[in-house]
């Protein structure tokens, strides 16, 4: 059951670019397919605009109107990626998601960049710390959880006919790819490393977070696993069979703790008794919002998420 | 033509009652709402404007219509049942445990495109649609129904704004004026005049009609399929909230019922008939 990935490292591209590149492709294929954005801007984009005028639209910022009118050509017939600030195409519009995506189940591929503190230095306005916990409260949405470029080429493929709404998150910095190009992302996570019972479960940029850890502990004698989860809801029963025998779970997340990620693992682990003591890392609702300029790392050490804070979370709860 | 609005006029009478009827056996639905759009309904129906087929509900050649403002839809349910597109008897479980739809608009409701009763969206997804005809060089045309009250949520400017940037030329709005929001009078709660003006600056064609003289509303839109402009269109309909009962229409706080006290039923039932003697 278990996929294991293939820890190679390339020369990367951004997730953003090799998500825009494949949909470029399915443009190409399909004249169907239509990219909206809300005024943004990126190399890849730039090329849909300039080869696929007519199947290329700029919403400007209006991301309601973007959620509105892109389920409109869905029902239509139009295969749509609406692409905006992942902060804003997520909660400004929620309703209009609920309503249109979730109630009606209009099958649109959501695309937001700039999860977690990716926008680093723009303040918690364009920070996203809840869209795991608003997206998947929701029926007929599904969120992939981009690790790296290859997976965000893949996820791209599988939203041309995924059926319903495709929540994308994908991260504005650009860590090294560590899947290979055949990878089967199908099951919806998939154990990077073996641990001897204990596994870090991780998803989006934390995930090279956790390898790093991992490494790290490996070299002072603790030899702990890496789950990579970048699909919720999770694919429950693959999952608890993964998971079952482990001693110890932490989870870790550049989210904030209600709702997300480690609230997700411990759902699925409780409805299927599964007992296994599980270690939440994210971020606290008590550290509030915060105002640093300092880089991501220097955020995340606001809320005692940054590498050092990480590892001796996980020293302590594994003893 | 006098004869077929005379014709409309008393098809209009009937299906009044019927909605009425129907919202008083549910005890519920939005009466006068639905009466304030009732008259544009039928003539979009019954009087040839709107391109349907109620043997095929999903034809493709279809005009789509899109009542925005979803708690319209005891007028809709029961123009569509009279049209052909299901059976009248569903009108009977209308909003009970039974029913097939209740107080606001469900997509699954054969000739219903949309499920809307969230306001300030269905003006989006018809925009949508509407590019989407644009972008298929398809023929059909994209009516979209809104409430008064609805413009004031922000997202309907950003449609706005989009439609006519983009010369949805062939979407065409309807704004069921019947200056009632909830609790007040639409110039008393936040001013929407100058709403023509208002249209125009955001790039629309705009005509004001009575939306109550079906003379009105063919002249607005008989010609609707050889219009030049490249401009969309809305048409601002002078409508009343509750027209046809009088002791409902026009009152603030009768929003989002129906009668539930025999004499208040009695009371409109007169009024209906009165209003139908009176033509």
């Amino acid at each position: 059951m278990i996929s294991k990935g293939d820890l190679t490292v390339n020369n990367t591209i951004s997730q953003r670019d090799a998500f825009l590149t494949k949909v470029y492709e399915l443009m190409a294929k399909d004249k169907d397919v239509i990219v909206m954005t809300a005024d943004m801007g990126a190399p890849a984009l730039d090329k849909i605009r300039k080869d696929f005028p007519g199947q290329f639209v700029n919403i400007g910022i209006a991301e309601q109107n973007a959620i509105a009118v892109a389920s409109g050509l869905v029902l239509e017939g139009k295969k749509v990626f609406v692409y905006a600030i992942a902060a804003f195409i997520t909660l400004r519009c929620l309703e209009l998601i609920r309503v249109e995506n979730a109630i009606m189940d209009i099958p649109l591929t959501i695309v937001g960049v700039g999860v977690g503190f990716g926008y680093e230095s723009a303040g918690p306005t364009h920070f996203l710390l809840e869209d795991l916990a608003v997206m998947r409260s929701m029926p007929n949405i599904t969120i992939h959880s981009i690790t790296d470029s290859i997976m965000a080429s893949k996820i791209a493929e599988i939203s041309y006919d995924f059926g319903h709404t495709n929540y994308v998150r994908i991260d504005r910095h650009t860590p090294p790819d560590i899947y290979n190009d055949n990878h089967d992302f199908t099951q919806g996570f998939s154990v990077l490393r073996e641990g001897d019972g204990i596994y870090i479960i991780s998803t989006g940029i934390m995930t090279h977070q956790a390898l790093k850890i991992a490494e790290k502990l490996n070299k002072n004698g603790i030899n702990i696993g890496v789950i990579d989860l970048y699909t919720l809801p999770i694919n429950v029963e693959p999952f608890v069979e993964t998971v079952k025998l482990a001693n110890k779970l932490v989870s870790l997340e550049e989210h904030f703790l209600p709702g997300g990620l480690g609230s997700s693992v411990l759902e699925v682990l409780n409805d299927n008794c599964v007992s296994i003591p599980v270690k939440r890392l994210g971020l606290s609702i008590k550290d509030g919002y915060c105002y640093r300029y300092g880089g991501r790392e220097d955020v995340r050490n606001h809320y005692k998420l940054d590498e050092g804070n990480i590892e001796e979370e996980i020293k302590s709860f594994i003893g | 033509m006098g004869q077929l609005i005379a014709q409309l006029e008393k098809k209009a009478h009937h299906l009044r009652v019927e909605m009425f009827e129907m919202c008083v056996r549910a005890k519920t639905g939005h009466v006068t709402s639905s009466l304030s759009c009732m008259d544009i309904l039928i003539a979009l129906y019954h009087g040839g404007l709107l391109l349907h087929n109620p043997e095929d509900p999903d034809w493709g050649g279809r005009d789509r219509l899109i009542l925005s403002k979803g708690q319209g839809s005891p007028a809709l349910y029961t123009v569509l049942a009279d049209v052909g597109f299901f059976d009248k008897k569903d009108l009977d479980s209308f909003a009970q445990k039974e029913g097939k739809f209740g107080v606001h608009l469900q997509k699954d409701v054969p000739g219903v495109e949309i499920t809307s009763g969230s306001l300030g969206q269905g003006f989006g997804v018809a925009a949508g649609i509407a590019l989407a005809a644009k972008m298929n060089r398809e023929l059909f045309l994209t009516y979209v129904i809104v409430g008064d009250g609805e413009l004031y949520e922000g997202s309907m400017w950003e449609t706005a704004m989009f439609a006519s940037h983009n010369n949805l030329n062939n979407l065409v709005t309807i704004v069921d004026r019947n200056y009632l929001c909830v609790t007040d009078f639409t110039e008393d709660l936040i001013k929407l005049e100058p709403l023509k003006e208002k249209w125009i600056s955001f790039g629309w064609d705009v005509k004001k009609i009575d939306g109550h003289s079906y003379e009105e509303i063919f002249s607005s839109l008989n010609s609707i399929r050889s219009r030049r402009s490249c401009k969309p269109l809305v048409i601002i309909a002078d409508t009343a909230k509750g027209e046809g009962i009088e002791s409902l229409s026009d009152l603030p706080l009768w929003h989002g019922q129906a009668p539930v006290k025999e004499d208040e039923i009695r009371e409109c039932r007169n009024d209906l008939e009165r209003r139908f003697n009176s033509e």
